[in-house]
C-alpha cells in the first residue's frame, strides 16, 4: 500500500533492540546540542527564527502524530493552536485568574474541547474526517472575526501578563534567547513522551485499527476510545504550541485559527514524513528556514510550498524524515528500514 | 421574511452548483478534491477578466470553456495517474494545485478585491410583498433550478447519467459491464469544475473577487457534502437549500455566531444520522 497516511506495520514495529541505540543516541545528542544553541553567540534574529520553528515543530508533530497513529489528515489543528492562545487572552482580559493557572488551564480546556469534537468527528471515516475538520475550524476562525466584542475581530488582541509567571521574569517569555530553551525543552519532551506512546501496547493497537478498525474489533478491542485518545493528545501538543506562542509573542491575532496554518501544520508533517514521530519537527525547521530564505528572493513561497507538497507526496511518500532514516541505517550497518 | 427566504434561496442555489461538482468528482473518481474552491475562485476571475472585452455573458462563456478543459486536464493529468494511490495521496495533491492556485491568481490580479458590476439588462428590483429585490438574484435563483432540473433529466433520463450514477455507485463493475469508465470520468470531471466555475461567475456581481474567495464556499460545500452524504446528488440538493436558509437567517438573526449554525447543524446530523440524509453506499 502506497500511502503516506500509513507508515507500514513493519516500520511500526521496527525491531525493539536492534539498531534502537543508534537512534536513541543521535535523538539525545541532538537534543542536548539544541539546549547549547543559545550560548554559542548565534545571531539574535537566527535565534528568533528557531524559536519559532521550535513553535511551528510543536505543531507539526501533532499534526503527524495523528496521521502516524490514526491515519487522520487534519486540515483543522489551528483550531486547538489559535484555540489555546485564544483562550489565554480572553481569560487573561475577563478574568482576575493568576497567569499561571490561566497557561496551564488554557490546553486543558482546548483538550476537553478537543474530545467532545472528536467524539463527533470520528464518527465519519478519513477523507469526512478531513473535510470537517476545516470546516470545523474554519468556523471558530469566522466566530472571531465576526464577533468583534468577544475579540476584537481582526486586529487580535494584546495579552497583558503578569510581570511574572511561575517565579521567572516575562521577559524570560519573551526573549528568543531565553524562551527557545523553553520551546526546545517542550519540544524533546513531547517528542519522548510521543515516541514511547506509539512503542507501548497501546500505540500498537491504535495502528491496528488504522489498519484495518474491523479487524481489531473482530480481536475483541473497543475502537472508539482508542482513536479518541490519540486525537485527544494531538489536540493537547497543538494546543501546548499555541500557548506558548501566547507567552512568547504577548498577541494574538485571527491568523492562528486560519486555515491555511492548519495546512501549513500538515504540508509541513508531510514533507518532514509521517513514518516517524520525530519527522514532522525536522520538516519544520527545513520549512521555517527556507520560507526566511526564500523571502529574500521571491513573494512566491505559496507556489513554491505547493509544487513540493506535490513532489514530495508523488516521490517521497516517506518524507524527508524517510530519507534520513535510510541514510542513517545505511550509515548504522542496518538493512531496509 | 419572504425577501429572508429569497436570499437563502440565493446563497443555497450557488451552494449546490459548487457541491454538486464535487458531489459528480467524488462519484466517479472517490476522492474530494480540495482545490474545488481554487476552481470556484479562477473561474470568477476569468470570468471577470474576459468579460471586460466579452461584456458578462461573453465572459461567462469563456470561463465556463475554460474551466471545462481544464477539469478534463485536472482528471487526465492527476485524478487519472492517482486512482491507484491511497485517497489521501490525491487530497493533498490537490491542495497543493489550491494553492499554486491561489499564489498565481495573486500573481496575475492582485490582492485587493475587484467588484464585478451586474450586467445591465438584470440591474434593477422588482417589488416583493412590498420591498425592492434585485432582478439578479432572482437571476441566480433562475439558473440554480435550470442546473437542478438539467442535472437531474441528465443523470435519470439519459444513458451517460445512467453510466454515471451506476459509476457512482461502484466504478469497477460498471467498467467491467463495458463502460468506459476512464473517458465518462474526463467528461464528469470537466461538468464539474465547469460547474465550479458557473457559480464563481454568477456569484461574482454579489461578493467581490479575492483569491481567497474560494475557501469560505469550499468550507461550506464541505458541510453539504457531508450533510448530504458523501456522493449523493439528491442529498447535497437539499443540504444546500438548508445550509441556504441557516446561513442567511443566521447572518440576519445571530450575526456573532453566525458561522457556527452550519456547523452545529452538520453535528446534529452527524450525530442522528452518521453516513448523512441520503446514505450512499
Amino acid at each position: 500500500m502506497s500511502s503516506i497516511s500509513s507508515p507500514s506495520v513493519r516500520g511500526a514495529q521496527a525491531a525493539p533492540g536492534q539498531g534502537i541505540g543508534l537512534y536513541l543516541a543521535i535523538g539525545c545528542l541532538v537534543a542536548v546540542l539544541g539546549f547549547a544553541l543559545p550560548f554559542v553567540g548565534l545571531p539574535k534574529n537566527l535565534l528568533a527564527l528557531l524559536t519559532s520553528a521550535s513553535i511551528s515543530a510543536i505543531l507539526a508533530t501533532a499534526v503527524g502524530f495523528l496521521v502516524r497513529q490514526a491515519g487522520l489528515s487534519s486540515f483543522g489543528h489551528a483550531a486547538f493552536y489559535g484555540g489555546a492562545a485564544y483562550a489565554i487572552a480572553l481569560l487573561v482580559k475577563y478574568t482576575s485568574l493568576p497567569a499561571e493557572v490561566v497557561v496551564l488551564a488554557a490546553p486543558l480546556l482546548i483538550v476537553g474541547l478537543g474530545v467532545v469534537v472528536s467524539l463527533i468527528l470520528l464518527r465519519t471515516n478519513g477523507i469526512a474526517f478531513s473535510m470537517l475538520s476545516l470546516a470545523m475550524a474554519q468556523a471558530v476562525y469566522e466566530l472571531v472575526m465576526k464577533w468583534r466584542d468577544l475579540a476584537n475581530g481582526e486586529d487580535g488582541l494584546r495579552i497583558r501578563f503578569a510581570r511574572e509567571i511561575f517565579g521567572l521574569k516575562l521577559s524570560f517569555f519573551q526573549k528568543a534567547d531565553t524562551m527557545f530553551l523553553v520551546t526546545w525543552a517542550v519540544l524533546v519532551v513531547v517528542i519522548a513522551i510521543l515516541v514511547l506512546v506509539s512503542r507501548s501496547n497501546f500505540g500498537t493497537l491504535t495502528i491496528a485499527i488504522k489498519n484495518n478498525e474491523e479487524r481489531a474489533r473482530f480481536l475483541g478491542y473497543r475502537t472508539l476510545w482508542p482513536r479518541v485518545v490519540i486525537l485527544a493528545l494531538s489536540a493537547l501538543i497543538a494546543a501546548l504550541g499555541g500557548t506558548l506562542f501566547a507567552l512568547y509573542n504577548g498577541y494574538v491575532t485571527p491568523s492562528l485559527l486560519h486555515w491555511t496554518l492548519s495546512g501549513e501544520a500538515l504540508i509541513i508533517a508531510i514533507i518532514g514524513g509521517t513514518r516517524s514521530v520525530w519527522a514532522p519537527a525536522v520538516g519544520a525547521f527545513v520549512f521555517v528556514i527556507l520560507r526566511d530564505v526564500a523571502g529574500n528572493y521571491t513573494t512566491h513561497w505559496q507556489s513554491i510550498v505547493g509544487l513540493v507538497l506535490i513532489a514530495v507526496v508523488l516521490t517521497l511518500p516517506n518524507g524527508i524524515g524517510g530519507a534520513l532514516t535510510a541514510f542513517t541505517n545505511r550509515f548504522g550497518g542496518r538493512q531496509n528500514g | 421574511m419572504l425577501i429572508q427566504i429569497l436570499n437563502g434561496l440565493v446563497y443555497g442555489g450557488m451552494l449546490y452548483i459548487v457541491s454538486v461538482g464535487l458531489v459528480l468528482i467524488f462519484g466517479l473518481r472517490r476522492v474530494v478534491n480540495f482545490a474545488h474552491g481554487g476552481l470556484y475562485m479562477l473561474g470568477a476571475y476569468i470570468g471577470f477578466a474576459a468579460g471586460l472585452y466579452f461584456g458578462f455573458w461573453g465572459g461567462l462563456v469563456v470561463a465556463l470553456v475554460l474551466m471545462a478543459l481544464l477539469g478534463v486536464l485536472l482528471d487526465y493529468g492527476v485524478f487519472r495517474p492517482l486512482q491507484d494511490k491511497d485517497h489521501m495521496t490525491t487530497v493533498l495533491v490537490t491542495f497543493g494545485i489550491l494553492l499554486v492556485m491561489e499564489d498565481m491568481v495573486h500573481m496575475i490580479w492582485g490582492a485587493d478585491t475587484i467588484s464585478v458590476a451586474m450586467p445591465a439588462l438584470f440591474d434593477g428590483t422588482v417589488d416583493i410583498s412590498g420591498s425592492p429585490f434585485p432582478i439578479y438574484r432572482l437571476l441566480v435563483i433562475a439558473v440554480a433550478i435550470v442546473v437542478v432540473l438539467g442535472l437531474t433529466l441528465w443523470l435519470r433520463h439519459s444513458r451517460a447519467g445512467l453510466y454515471v450514477r451506476a459509476s457512482s455507485v461502484d466504478a469497477l463493475t460498471t467498467g467491467m459491464q463495458g463502460v468506459d469508465t476512464e473517458r465518462l470520468s474526463l467528461a464528469v470531471v470537466g461538468l464539474g469544475t465547469a460547474l465550479a466555475g458557473l457559480s464563481g461567475v454568477i456569484a461574482s456581481p454579489l461578493m467581490a473577487l479575492s483569491p481567497a474567495m474560494g475557501s469560505s464556499v469550499l468550507i461550506e460545500s464541505f458541510i453539504v457534502v457531508v450533510i448530504g452524504g458523501l456522493g449523493s446528488f439528491s442529498g447535497a440538493f437539499f443540504a444546500a437549500l438548508v445550509i441556504g436558509q441557516v446561513h442567511n437567517l443566521g447572518i440576519v438573526y445571530l450575526p456573532n455566531v453566525s458561522s457556527m449554525l452550519p456547523l452545529l447543524l452538520m453535528v446534529v446530523v452527524l450525530i442522528l444520522k452518521p453516513s448523512g440524509f441520503a446514505r450512499s453506499h
